[in-house]
């Protein structure tokens, strides 16, 4: 049975055998099935790893195939990739293909199957596919555990840039879960029932820790998340390179780039390959390898430097000598060595360099970090070298570097030393000048000098040497000392002439000495001024060449402005110098300095040449001088600033500007020119353009008008500030006329009233002669001349009246009731009124004591009151039929009637006199009774109506019954004492 | 404090500052005048309380610092994980009743275990940490929880209790197994810090409720001096 079998299957083979062979000759298509497909998931690399075999192939036979791989998703229908995989096939070979999946292979089942087709050459018309192998499924889901909730890939790494898918896969089918990417949320593609894809682009490096997604159900804090971990992308080593300091190691140094180190990967390492030797080393550092160089003289080196991390290598290389790579190390030792004032030797040491090499080194010499000396030096181990023209008393600093000489490929490092040189005699003698003045009647000279500079000190000065030699008289010199750093003196000297010597002092010696001659004379000589102008560099100062023999010229000027203490600064220039630019930075604009030239004899003489003023730049002035106003007319008045300094100003003043406001509507002077204010205002303007003249009459004004003026100055720069306008009101024009006549009017007036004065007595008997008296009157002569017996003179007597009867005058006279002490003005009435007062019987006190007058002199020619008169009142007429008596007419009537019949040879015409009545009323007790009877002059003192007398009548014999004409109103009770 | 320097002479005012101060410049040395023989386990209990309470105020910046570290969603203030694989950490809450009915030696034995775990994770957590300054920060901290530990013990020593003695093989390890992903280590660490906060909350009650209960009655006590300072 088993032989049986044998034979069978010998038969089988060779049949099989013979059937290849004639469908190698007969070209009959061959259909190779791929066979035993295996499918592995590799979740790191998210890979499907497939193996197969193709059974049918020949023994030793080797065949061209094409494998056509088909891969499905979720399910087969869902082909998702399709690849042709060409390859040489032998017989029984295990073949293997890997396909990477963007999606995670955990969210997905995925299927594979192939086919295959012979492609040889050697087998025409093979292109006939095989069958499809059966569909092989890949499903990492069987590999999860029972969490509810999974988000794939986990902790994966990438490169920075890259695109990423992530998914999840949800065990609750739940529609309320949302993924976060570092706490922000994303949004994917559903792509089953429970699983979602997210793809993330472009990713980017956040933290070495990964970046953090997540997702999470809303409901239970079912929580799935992974770590993305994004790498930094490698970079090739930069400037990479390799030297020897000592010939014996190589050290290579590169840039290595940014760190792509994560917690899931570390950072990049560095390998250091040699290709000639074939040794390699793995770097410590991150940017720089050591390489022991071998014994055996190995000059030429190629260099690998390789960077690695998980995702990426990098590689650079070089190729070089190594005696062209020596860098030597930094000389050392370096010490200055005999330090003079002008030179020394500097030594220092190397380290060797194999055996008998020699470095060219480099002496440097600086000072104030500038080179002002470079040497090269050969040397083997220890160099020395004699540095020389050096300043005295000066820092410097040495250096040294050196490079190989056989092949110079770069410079040690510097090792520097600082020294000092030694200090010398000062070079120079300083820079003298010199101030006279008067100090209480005695010549005084200040003494001022310049410190040396630094070249020309050696050394620190320690003291100034000041010798005084008298040239008028041979006595001893006087040296004085003056310890720096003071850099003035004063002496006080007398007329004679002196020559000083200064000389600065330092621990080495004196400097040459500056020579001065100086006389007792001030030197205050009268030169020409001039002004000089101001630029950027400064002052650029010219003067005469003095005839004779000067050696020299100084210029002299203060440095600050004129209001502060001087400090004084001079220049010396040379013999044929007539020019200078003055410069300095204390120079400020607006500010005048005044610059003074002097001559320099060939006896070391100062001789004042020229004096000059200038600004730097000139400004408009700052302020406005404080104008005063005087001799104010209707028509003009004078301003003026006599007070005001040109010389302090912050320019020359040219001159002035007069601005003023005329009064509205009224035009600008003929002088003045019409111009417009700042504000807009326009005014006149009148420019005074001599800065000397400090007073300006403003004329051919408007009397009683207000003008406002203000005066400011100009210099070539613009005028000074526009202050406020001050007001000044022209007076009336007639009012001097005025004053003129008023006063001598008051002083006529005065003489007059002096006159009057002096003269009184004499003046009142001419215009106002006293009251005549009765007794010593006239009249009582022509009485008496006339013999008149009956006649006589009545004593005035007190008397009580009984009643007063009021004459009411038309101009307003005041009428006062004694009964009621009260007064009426009555002013209304153009025509006389007369009330009657009756006394009442309380009144009444009984018979009193009466005055009577009776004036005779009385004497009214000149009244023209014709209006107002007094009338005698019969005793017959009765008070309260008075009435109609109280109508001027009546009363008229009844004054001429009754003067008719007194006088009856009084013509009517010269009847219209004023008389006053001075009538004491008739005082009754009983009302109804008037006094019937005459009067009884015995009994009762009478005020007889005063009598004028006309001026022609005046010495005319009264008649008999004048008397009679008087009327008397008395009343019965009334007695005169 | 004062009036066991005893009362100053009335009146006498100048005696009474020199008094004041002689008592000042000698506190440092007076530890407890009016205690004899061993002060007992308050002072030792007091100081761990004050540890803790120290150590509550130190973790929270590095717990600030360490999740920010992590990233989001861990530095969020509102993130409550659930706690998936720190199942071996030493759980700090616990009932009302079951921590009141604690005795003081399991009191101070379940802190001890706790701290002792805690401080071996934490350890852990600072080798793997990516930054020197974090590495720094962890140091530090784990530098005073051992002194936290030391403290415990200390307290335990002097009430008599022993210390607990680890179970061979089962010393704790925070090394995360082949499964463990990245991001579940992460919530390890943002559970360990979480934990050792609430551990610290937990030992400060738990050390101010011993301290009471350690406290001799009122009468006894008659001075208590603290001389940090001086």
């Amino acid at each position: 049975m088993a032989l049986f079998a044998v034979f069978q299957t010998t038969y089988l083979l060779a049949l099989l055998s013979l059937r290849t062979y004639e469908s190698e000759v007969l070209s009959e298509p061959l259909p190779l099935t791929p066979e035993s497909l295996k499918v592995s998931v590799n979740s790191t690399c998210q890979c499907l790893h497939l193996q197969w075999t193709v059974h049918s192939l020949a023994y030793h036979q080797e065949l061209k195939m094409v494998f056509q791989i088909q891969i499905s998703r979720f399910k087969t229908s869902n082909v998702i990739w399709v690849e042709n995989y060409s390859t040489t096939v032998k017989q029984n070979q295990v073949l293997h293909w890997s396909w990477e999946s963007e999606l995670p292979l955990e969210c997905a089942a995925h299927f594979i199957r192939m086919r295959s087709v012979v492609d040889d050459s050697r087998i025409p018309e093979s292109g006939f596919w095989s069958n499809w192998s059966s569909w092989e499924e890949a499903d990492a889901q069987n590999l999860l555990g029972h969490d509810p909730l999974f988000v794939f890939p986990k902790d994966k790494l990438v490169e920075e840039g890259s695109n990423v898918t992530i998914c999840y896969v949800s065990r609750i089918h739940q529609d309320n879960i949302s993924c976060y990417l570092e706490g922000v949320q994303i949004h994917g593609e559903q792509l089953d029932r429970s699983v979602t894809a997210f793809e993330l682009k472009n990713v980017s490096f956040i933290r070495k820790k990964g970046t953090n997604v997540f997702c999470k159900m809303e409901q239970g804090g079912v929580l799935g998340g992974i770590v993305l971990f994004v790498s930094k992308v490698l970079q090739e080593p930069k400037d990479f390179s390799c030297e020897t300091q000592d010939l014996k190691t190589l050290t290579c140094t590169w840039d290595p780039g940014s760190d792509t180190g994560l917690t899931k990967q570390p950072s990049q390492s560095y390998t250091l390959f040699e290709s000639f030797s074939g040794k390699r080393t793995l770097c410590k550092h991150r940017n720089w390898c050591n390489w022991q160089v071998a014994q055996d003289s190995q000059e030429t080196y190629n260099f690998t430097l390789l960077a690695e991390n998980y995702l990426r290598k990098r590689s650079v290389s070089i190729l070089f000598n190594l005696t062209q790579r020596v860098h030597p190390m930094t000389p050392y030792n370096l010490f200055p060595k005999n330090v003079g004032a002008t030179n020394a030797t500097m030594t220092w040491k190397v380290h060797s360099i194999g055996n008998n090499s020699t470095l060219l080194c480099q002496l440097e010499l600086l000072t104030e970090e500038k080179v002002i000396q470079q040497h090269n030096v050969s040397i083997k181990v220890n160099g020395e070298y004699l540095l020389s023209e050096l300043e005295p008393d000066t820092e410097y600093v040495a250096r040294v570097r050196c490079a190989y000489t056989k092949h110079f490929w770069k410079w040690s490092e510097f090792i520097s030393q600082k020294f000092n040189t030694a200090e010398a005699a000062p070079s120079e003698a300083p820079d003298v000048w010199r101030n006279m003045k008067m100090v209480s009647g005695h010549p005084t000279v200040s003494l001022f000098w310049k410190p040396l500079s630094k070249v020309h000190a050696n050394g620190k000065i320690l003291f100034y040497n000041v010798t005084v030699e008298n040239l008028d008289k041979p006595s001893r010199l006087e040296v004085l000392s003056i310890p720096a750093p003071a850099r003035s003196t004063e002496l006080t000297l007398d007329q004679c002439s002196y020559q000083i010597h200064v000389t600065a002092h330092n621990s080495v010696g004196p400097s040459p000495a500056s020579v001065i001659v100086v006389s007792g004379d001030p030197g205050n000589e009268e030169v020409e001024k001039g002004r000089v102008n101001g630029t950027e560099d400064g002052f650029s100062v010219s003067w005469k060449p003095q005839s004779g023999d000067a050696t020299g010229y100084v210029v002299e000027w203060c440095d600050g402005p004129q209001d502060l203490p001087c400090v004084l600064q001079w220049k010396n220039l040379g013999p044929n110098t007539t020019s200078t630019v003055i410069s300095s930075g204390a120079f400020r604009p607006g500010v005048r300095y005044n610059f003074r030239i002097y001559g320099i004899s060939t006896k070391r003489m100062a001789h004042l040449l020229e004096k000059k003023a200038g600004y730097l730049e000139e400004l408009a002035p700052s302020d406005n001088p404080q104008v005063v106003m005087s001799n104010l007319t209707s028509h003009s008045f004078t301003l003026s600033w006599k007070d005001y300094s040109t010389e302090s100003q912050p320019g020359f003043i040219q001159g002035y500007h007069v601005y003023l406001k005329p009064k509205a509507g009224e035009q600008c002077h003929q002088a003045f020119e019409k111009t417009v204010l700042p504000e807009d205002s326009v005014c006149c303007k009148y420019t005074i353009d001599n800065p000397e003249q400090k007073t300006f009459v403003v004329e051919n004004l408007q009397p009683e008008s207000v003008y406002e003026f203000f005066v400011t100055p100009y210099t070539s720069v613009g005028e000074g500030p526009l202050d406020a306008f001050t007001k000044v009101t022209t007076p009336d024009e007639y009012s001097h006329i005025l004053i003129r006549i008023i006063l001598p009017m008051v002083f006529c007036v005065l003489i007059v009233m002096i006159i009057c004065y002096l003269k009184s007595q004499w003046l009142k008997e001419k215009c106002y002669p006293d009251i005549p008296d009765p007794y010593k009157s006239s009249v009582l002569s022509l009485i008496k001349s006339k013999e008149n017996p009956h006649l006589t003179i009545m004593n005035v007597n007190d008397c009580v009246p009984d009643a007063i009867e009021v004459i009411n005058k038309p101009e307003g006279s005041k009428i006062q009731f004694l009964g009621t002490r009260k007064s009426l003005t009555e002013t209304e009435f153009t025509k006389p009124a007369y009330l009657y007062l009756l006394p009442t019987e309380k009144n009444y006190s009984g018979p009193g004591p009466c005055i009577c007058f009776e004036n005779f002199t009385y004497n009214q020619a000149a009244s023209d009151f014709a209006s107002c008169g007094h009338f005698p009142v019969t005793p017959q007429a009765p008070p309260p039929q008075l009435g109609p008596l109280t109508s001027p007419e009546n009363l008229l009537k009844a004054l001429e009637q009754n003067y008719m019949n007194s006088l009856g040879e009084i013509p009517a015409g010269e009847a219209n006199l004023n008389y006053v009545s001075q009538l004491a009323s008739p005082t009754s007790g009983d009302k109804d009774s008037l006094p019937t009877n005459p009067p009884e002059p015995a009994l009762c003192s009478e005020y007889k109506m005063q009598m004028a007398i006309p001026l022609g009548l005046a010495s005319a014999p009264p008649r008999e019954n004048s008397s009679l004409s008087s009327t008397t109103l008395l009343g019965q009770g009334e007695h005169c004492s | 404090m004062l009036p066991a320097a005893g009362e100053p002479a009335a009146g006498d005012s100048w005696g009474m500052l020199a008094c004041l101060c002689a008592v000042l410049w000698h506190l440092p040395a007076v530890p407890a005048h009016n205690r004899t023989g061993d002060p007992g386990p308050g002072p030792s209990i007091q100081k761990t309380y004050d540890l803790t309470r120290y150590l509550e105020h130190q973790l929270r910046s590095l717990a600030g610092t360490y999740l920010n570290y992590l990233g989001p969603p861990f530095n969020e203030p509102d993130f409550n994980p659930p706690r998936l694989g720190a199942e071996t950490l030493p759980r700090a809450t616990v009932n009302l009743e079951v921590w009141r009915s604690l005795n003081d030696r399991l009191r101070l034995t379940q802190n001890y275990e706790a701290y002792s775990h805690l401080l071996c994770y934490l350890r852990g957590l600072n080798r793997q940490a990516a930054t020197a300054e974090l590495r720094r920060s962890l140091a530090h901290f784990c530098t005073s929880l051992q002194g936290l530990l030391g403290s415990i013990a200390g307290v335990m020593a002097a009430l008599g209790y022993p210390l607990p003695q680890p179970l061979p093989g089962t010393e704790p390890t925070w090394t995360p197994g082949p499964a463990h992903s990245d991001f579940l280590q992460k919530m390890d660490d943002f559970w360990l810090l979480k934990e050792l906060q609430t551990w610290l909350w937990r030992s400060a009650k738990d050390f101010n409720r011993l301290k009471k209960k350690m406290q001799p009655p009122a009468a006894a006590v008659t001075l208590h001096l603290e001389a940090h300072g001086f």
